[in-house]
C-alpha cells in the first residue's frame, strides 16, 4: 500500500512538471515494468471457530455494506437416496425454503421474508446440500429467526410439495426441447451409466411417488447439526455471532445415523465409438471425450500438468490451440473448446465441445482430435507453457477476492477434504510444471483413440461432412455409428 | 385471505419492535456509491471506484454504439464489430504489418467482386432459378475462382499472424473474465488485471482505440452466423422471439435484431466496418469505468498519457432518428414450436429515466417474487403456470413492459392472457395495499446494497447505465423509486396497459413432440399414422373454416364404413373433433386451439 502511495506521489509530481503527450509509452506491452502485488494467501485459522458442541463455523468480518450472509453447508445429497427412490434429497432441498414451517404456513413464512427483504435458500446437490440466507444487518434477528425456524422445523406443506411436483413435471417434459438438455442427458449416461446419482434422470412416475413423508424422513435422518458446517461474512461481530449461533443450535437433537462418504463411484465403463441423437436443428451439438484423472489428495504433480495441458489444448479460451484452430482459423464454430476435470472419489473426464453447422461437425471434430494427438507427440511451446501457467498464477488471488470467498473457500475445503496448504502450495506446484511435464500427461490421460463422440443434430447432413469434401463422419469408427433415440420425457422409453 | 391480512400484520408488528417506529424497515438510508469522475480533452469520460482491499482492478469502457444506430442493410455490424476488437492492431497480431495491411487491401478487393457476382447469384434466385444465393455448391466458376485466390490470402496473412495475441497478453499477465457485449443501445468491453498491472489495460485498450486492424473479418463473419445459429436458430423459441420483437418494433430500429439478418451478415464489407468505426469509436463517444485497488491519481496519469494522445472524432456521432409510430391495433402472433406453451406480450412504456419509468418498476416488482402477485394468482390460486414474470425494460431511445408467462398441465397460452389481463385490470381499478407497497419498497432498499457487493457487477453497472445515457442512475434509481405512491402505480397501469398498445405471442407445442398426451383412440395406430392424425387434430381445432370442418365431416361419415376396424376408433375421434369444432364456431365462441 505504501509503495503505492509513494508511486502515486511522484507520478502526480510528474504529471505537473512535464506536458502529458511527451511521455514516453512503451512500444510494446511486454517492455511493460509492474510493481509487485501485494498479496498473501489468508491464514485458515483467522477465520475458523468450533461452537461448544464442536460444529465448525467460519466467520468472516467485512463492514463495507450493512449485509450479512450466513449459510449452513448439510453433508446429504442425491448420494443418499434410496436408488429405487430418486429425487428425495433434491426435493428435501428445494422444499425446505417452499413448505412453510410448523407454525408459520409456507405463505406467511414467504411475505415475513419478503417483507424483510430476505433473500433465504435452501438447495441439494449430489453430494451436499444446504441453506443459506443473505438480509441486511438491521434486520439480521428476525432473518435469523425465520432461517432457523426453516431448517430446524420444516412442514414440507402437502400442497406446495404437489404444486412444486407438479412444476418440475413441467420442467421434464421439455426434456427435447433443447439440443443442449439431450446431449448433456446422453453424455451423462454413456460416461456413468444410467443408475449413477450423478447421471440419474427421474421419471414422472418417480417424481410422483416422492411423498411428504419421505422428505420428513430424510431431512429428520440427515439435516442434523452433527453433518453441518457454517460460514458467516458481512457486516457481523465474531463474537457476538459465535454466541447467536450456538443459542440457535442449542437443543437440536444430533443423533442419527453415519453418513457413508466417500459417495459410491459409478459402476459404469463407457464404450467409445460415435453416438447421435437425431434432431432438426441447423447445428450439430457435440461432446467428444472419455473418463480422466483420479486424484484423491490434491498432491499429485500430474494435477497440475494435466491443468496445464488442458489450458493450453482447449481449456484457455483464445489462447488455446481448439479453439484457435476450429474458430479463429475456420470460422467453424462460435465456441470450441475442451474440460478436464480431475475426480476425486471416482475417475474425472476429459471432454472437448463445440457446436457448428451440421456440415462442418465432422471437420470441427477432425481438427480437434489433430490437436489432441498433436500435444502428445509434440512438446508444447515455451510461450504456450508460460501463458497457461501464468494464467492460473496470476488470477489465483481471485480465490480470496472478497472475505465471502474466503470463508466459503475454507469450508468447501474441510467439506471436501481438500488440505488448507494447498493453497498456500498451489503456485509453486503450478509453476514446476515443465513442457515434458505437459506431453507426459497428454499422453498418459488423453486416448484419441478410445473416445465416445456424441452428436445432437441433424444426422443426415452432419454424416456428409463439408461440400468441400475436408472431412465426413467416415473418418470415425470406420464411419460407424451408434442412434440414441429421443426419449419419451416423461417416462424416458426409447420413442419410435 | 383473512389469514393473508393477520401474517402481513404480524410482520410489520414484529418489525416495528425490532427497528423502531419510524425508520425504514430493512436500512436507515439507501446506499451511495461515490464515485470519482474526470473527461479528458478528446471528450473520453472516466469513471473511477477505489476499493483498496481488492488485489485486482476490473476495468472496461462503453461505446455509445448499438444495434439501434444500424440500417437496414448493415444490420448486425455493432456486433460483428465487437468480435473484429479482438483481432490485434498494428503492433499486436502480426509478425509484418506492412504485407499484413497489403493482404487486406487485395481481400477487399476480391471480397468487392465477390459482392457484385453475388448480386447476381440473388437475381438468379429471385427468379426461382437456385434455391439459396449463399451456398457454395450454387457458386458459379467465377465465384470458385474468386473464392480460391481470396483463401490463398487467408493463406498467407495467417503464415505473418500472431494468432490471438491480443488475448494472450492479457492471459499471461493474469489477466481474468475478458468479453464483451453489444445491445441495441451500446457496446461494452472489459477485464479484470491484477492490480499491479493495470498499466497494461491502458496500454491494450488505447492500442486497440487507437490503431485497430479489422484482419480476419470474413471468417468473423462466419463465426458470428455459428453464434447466430447457437443462440437463435437453434434454441426452442431463439428464432419466435426474434421475429416478435421485429414485429412488435414497428418504425423504431429496435427492430432488427442485435446479432442482425442473415443476409445482411452475408453482405457486410471491412469498409462499411472502417467507416463505423471513424464515427462511434472516436474517444468522444467513449466512458471508461475502473473499480478496484488504485490510485486514482495514478489513473488520471495513465488515462492522460495513454487516452489522451487520441484525436477527438471530427463530427459527433448521428443520433437515432427515427422513433416509434405510435400503435394503433393490437398485434398477435401464434407460432407452433418445440417448446413449452407459453406466452410473451410486450407493451409500448417509456425509455431510459423517464419519469414514469419507476412507477413501472415498481407495478414489475408487485407483480414478480414468490409472494407477487402472478406468483398467487396464475401459480398458486389458478394453477394455470409453471412460471410468470414481468419487467420495465427502459431501452436508451425507447421501452416496454413485458409479462411472460408458462402454461402447466393442460392449461392453454389464452387462460394466461386471461390471468394477466384480470391483473391488469386490478391495478388500474384498485389501490395498492400499503403494506404490499411497503414489501415492495423495502427489496429496492435492500438490492441498493446488494447490487453494489461484487466489484465485477459495478463496473459493468457503471457502464450498462453510462450507455443508457447516465452513470448517476446507480444512485438516483433507489430514491425515485422509494417516492412512487400507490396512485403512480395506478396511473401508469391505466397509461399503458391498453390493448392497442400491445403485441401478444401465444406459443404452442409443435404436435407430435407431445409424447405423453397420445388419445387412447389413436394409441394403436402405426407411429407416422398416430402422428399425422395427431397433426390433423390440432389443425381442426384451430380451424375457423366452418365450410371446409363441415366438408371434412361429410366425407368423413362417407367414409367410415370402408376403414378397417383397427381404424376406426380414430375416425371416430376425430369425427368427434370435428362436431365439437363445429359447433363451438356456430355458437360465436372464440375459443382458440391449443389443447383442451
Amino acid at each position: 500500500m505504501k509503495r503505492l502511495a509513494i508511486l502515486a506521489m511522484i507520478a502526480a509530481l510528474a504529471l505537473t512538471a512535464l506536458p502529458a503527450v511527451l511521455a514516453e509509452v512503451p512500444a510494446h506491452p511486454s517492455e511493460l515494468k509492474y510493481g509487485p502485488l501485494d498479496f498473501k494467501v489468508p491464514d485458515p485459522a483467522k477465520y475458523r471457530h468450533e461452537l461448544p458442541g464442536g460444529m465448525v463455523v467460519y466467520v468472516g468480518e467485512d463492514h463495507a455494506l450493512p449485509l450479512v450472509d450466513l449459510s449452513i453447508t448439510v453433508r446429504a445429497g442425491a448420494f443418499l437416496d434410496d436408488p429405487a427412490k430418486p429425487g428425495v434429497a433434491a426435493l428435501t432441498g428445494r422444499m425446505l425454503r417452499r413448505g412453510g414451517t410448523k407454525t408459520l404456513s409456507a405463505e406467511a413464512f414467504d411475505e415475513k421474508a419478503d417483507f424483510l427483504a430476505a433473500q433465504i435458500t435452501s438447495f441439494a446437490s449430489d453430494t451436499s446440500s444446504g441453506a443459506s440466507f443473505n438480509c441486511t444487518t438491521q434486520t439480521l434477528d428476525a432473518c435469523l429467526d425465520l432461517f432457523f425456524d426453516m431448517v430446524r422445523n420444516p412442514a414440507f406443506d402437502t400442497e406446495r410439495l404437489a404444486l412444486e411436483k407438479e412444476n418440475i413435471l413441467e420442467g421434464l417434459k421439455q426434456r427435447n426441447d433443447d439440443a443442449g438438455t439431450i446431449l448433456r442427458r446422453e453424455w451423462g449416461w454413456l460416461m456413468r451409466g444410467r443408475d449413477h446419482f450423478t447421471s440419474r434422470q427421474i421419471t414422472a412416475a418417480e417424481l410422483d411417488s416422492v411423498s411428504r413423508d419421505d422428505l420428513v424422513a430424510f431431512h429428520e435422518k440427515y439435516w442434523l447439526p452433527k453433518n453441518m458446517m457454517v460460514t458467516v461474512s458481512g457486516d457481523v461481530n465474531t463474537e457476538a455471532i459465535l454466541g447467536t449461533l450456538a443459542e440457535r443450535f442449542a437443543g437440536w437433537k444430533s443423533e442419527g445415523p453415519d453418513v457413508p462418504w466417500p459417495p459410491k463411484a459409478p459402476a459404469h465403463s463407457p464404450t467409445p465409438g460415435v453416438y447421435y441423437v437425431d434432431k432438426d436443428i441447423p447445428q450439430g451439438k457435440v461432446f467428444i471425450g472419455h473418463l480422466g484423472m483420479q486424484d484423491a489428495d490434491w498432491s499429485n504433480p500430474d494435477r497440475y500438468a494435466v491443468a496445464v495441458m488442458n489450458e493450453i489444448l482447449g481449456g484457455g479460451g483464445f489462447t488455446s490451440r481448439i479453439t484457435n484452430r476450429v474458430r479463429s482459423d475456420e470460422g467453424l464454430a462460435y465456441s470450441a473448446g475442451s474440460r478436464y476435470s480431475v475426480g476425486r472419489f471416482w475417475p474425472g473426464a476429459f471432454r472437448i465441445v463445440f457446436q457448428s453447422k451440421s456440415a462442418t461437425v465432422p471437420l470441427a471434430a477432425k481438427i480437434s482430435l489433430e490437436e489432441v494427438r498433436r500435444i502428445q507427440s509434440e512438446p508444447v511451446s515455451k510461450e504456450e507453457l508460460n501463458i497457461a501457467k501464468a494464467s492460473f498464477i496470476d488470477t489465483f488471488p481471485q480465490a480470496f477476492e472478497s472475505i465471502e470467498s474466503i470463508v466459503n473457500t475454507f469450508a468447501n475445503d474441510e467439506y471436501i477434504g481438500r488440505p488448507h496448504d494447498y493453497w498456500k502450495k498451489y503456485r509453486d506446484r503450478v509453476r514446476a510444471v515443465t513442457a515434458k511435464d505437459v506431453q507426459q500427461a497428454a499422453k498418459k490421460y488423453l486416448h484419441p483413440d478410445q473416445v465416445v463422440f456424441l452428436v445432437v443434430g441433424k444426422w443426415d447432413e452432419i454424416v456428409k461432412g463439408d461440400p468441400d469434401g475436408r472431412a465426413t463422419m467416415k473418418e470415425f469408427f470406420d464411419g460407424k455409428a451408434t442412434r440414441l433415440p429421443l426419449r419419451d420425457p416423461l417416462t424416458l422409453e426409447p420413442l419410435p | 385471505m383473512t389469514t393473508r391480512t393477520r401474517v402481513i400484520l404480524g410482520v410489520v408488528a414484529s418489525f416495528l419492535v425490532l427497528a423502531g417506529a419510524l425508520a425504514p424497515a430493512v436500512a436507515e438510508t439507501s446506499a451511495n456509491l461515490p464515485v470519482e469522475t474526470f473527461t479528458l480533452d478528446n471528450g473520453m469520460t472516466f469513471l473511477l471506484v477505489p476499493k483498496p482491499e481488492l488485489t485486482t482492478v476490473t476495468a472496461g469502457w462503453v461505446a455509445h454504439v448499438g444495434s439501434a444506430n444500424e440500417r437496414p442493410g448493415i444490420t448486425g455490424i455493432s456486433h460483428l464489430f465487437e468480435h473484429m476488437m479482438f483481432k490485434g492492431t498494428h503492433v499486436i497480431g502480426t509478425r509484418n504489418i506492412e504485407r499484413d495491411l497489403e493482404i487486406i487491401a487485395e481481400q477487399e478487393r476480391i471480397q468487392q467482386q465477390i459482392r457484385k457476382l453475388t448480386e447476381e447469384q440473388k437475381a438468379r434466385w429471385r427468379k426461382g432459378e437456385i434455391d439459396d444465393p449463399f451456398a457454395a455448391e450454387n457458386r458459379t466458376p467465377e465465384l470458385e475462382e474468386l473464392q480460391k485466390k481470396f483463401d490463398a490470402l487467408a493463406e498467407e496473412q495467417a503464415s505473418l499472424m500472431v494468432k490471438n495475441e491480443f488475448d494472450k497478453i492479457y492471459t499471461g499477465e493474469g489477466g481474468s473474465r475478458m468479453n464483451a457485449f453489444t445491445n441495441r443501445d451500446m457496446t461494452v468491453y472489459f477485464i479484470t488485471v491484477p492490480a499491479n498491472k493495470l498499466e497494461l489495460w491502458f496500454w491494450m485498450e488505447s492500442d486497440r482505440l487507437a490503431h485497430p486492424v479489422f484482419r480476419e473479418f470474413y471468417t468473423e463473419r462466419d463465426v458470428v452466423h455459428e453464434e447466430r445459429r447457437l443462440r437463435t436458430e437453434s434454441t426452442p423459441t431463439g428464432k419466435y422471439q426474434e421475429q416478435f420483437e421485429a414485429m412488435f418494433w414497428e418504425s423504431h430500429p429496435y427492430s432488427w435484431p442485435v446479432v442482425g439478418w442473415p443476409s445482411d451478415l452475408r453482405a457486410i464489407s471491412k469498409q462499411q466496418a472502417d467507416d463505423y468505426y471513424d464515427t462511434y469509436y472516436a474517444p468522444n463517444n467513449l466512458t471508461a469505468a475502473v473499480v478496484g485497488n488504485f490510485d486514482p491519481k495514478e489513473v488520471k496519469r495513465l488515462a492522460q498519457e495513454y487516452f489522451g494522445t487520441i484525436p477527438r472524432g471530427s463530427q459527433d456521432p448521428p443520433q437515432v432518428v427515427t422513433m416509434e409510430m405510435e400503435q394503433l391495433a393490437e398485434k398477435q402472433m401464434i407460432a407452433e414450436c418445440d417448446c413449452q406453451p407459453q406466452v410473451e406480450i410486450l407493451y409500448h412504456t417509456v425509455p431510459f429515466q423517464h419519469r414514469d419509468s419507476y412507477a413501472l418498476d415498481v407495478l414489475a416488482e408487485l407483480l414478480n417474487g414468490r409472494t407477487g402477485r402472478l406468483y398467487k394468482s396464475m401459480i398458486l390460486d389458478q394453477k394455470i403456470a409453471s412460471s410468470a414474470s414481468a419487467s420495465q425494460q427502459s431501452g436508451k431511445w425507447e421501452g416496454s413492459f413485458s409479462f411472460y408467462g408458462e402454461t402447466k398441465g393442460e392449461a392453454t397460452p389464452e387462460a394466461l392472457v386471461k390471468a394477466w389481463n384480470e391483473q391488469i385490470a386490478r391495478l388500474q381499478d384498485e389501490p395498492i395495499p400499503d403494506e404490499e407497497l411497503q414489501k415492495v419498497k423495502n427489496q429496492i432498499l435492500a438490492s441498493s446494497y446488494r447490487r453494489l457487493s461484487s466489484p465485477f457487477f459495478l463496473m459493468l453497472q457503471l457502464l450498462y447505465f453510462d450507455g443508457l445515457g447516465d452513470w448517476q442512475y446507480v444512485n438516483t434509481w433507489t430514491d425515485k423509486t422509494l417516492a412512487v405512491t400507490a396512485e403512480d402505480v395506478k396511473r401508469v397501469a391505466n397509461e399503458y396497459f391498453k390493448a392497442e398498445n400491445r403485441a401478444v405471442a401465444r406459443y404452442y407445442r409443435k404436435a407430435g413432440t407431445k409424447a405423453e398426451e397420445v388419445p387412447p383412440e389413436l394409441a394403436d395406430l402405426p407411429a407416422p399414422m398416430r402422428q399425422s392424425m395427431l397433426n390433423q387434430i390440432k389443425q381442426v381445432r384451430a380451424s375457423t373454416d366452418l365450410e371446409r370442418l363441415e366438408k371434412g365431416l361429410e366425407g368423413l361419415q362417407q367414409q367410415k364404413q370402408q376403414v378397417p376396424p383397427q381404424f376406426k376408433a380414430a375416425l371416430e375421434l376425430m369425427e368427434k373433433t370435428l362436431r365439437q369444432r363445429i359447433e363451438e364456431l356456430k355458437s360465436g365462441e372464440q375459443t382458440a386451439e391449443g389443447g383442451e
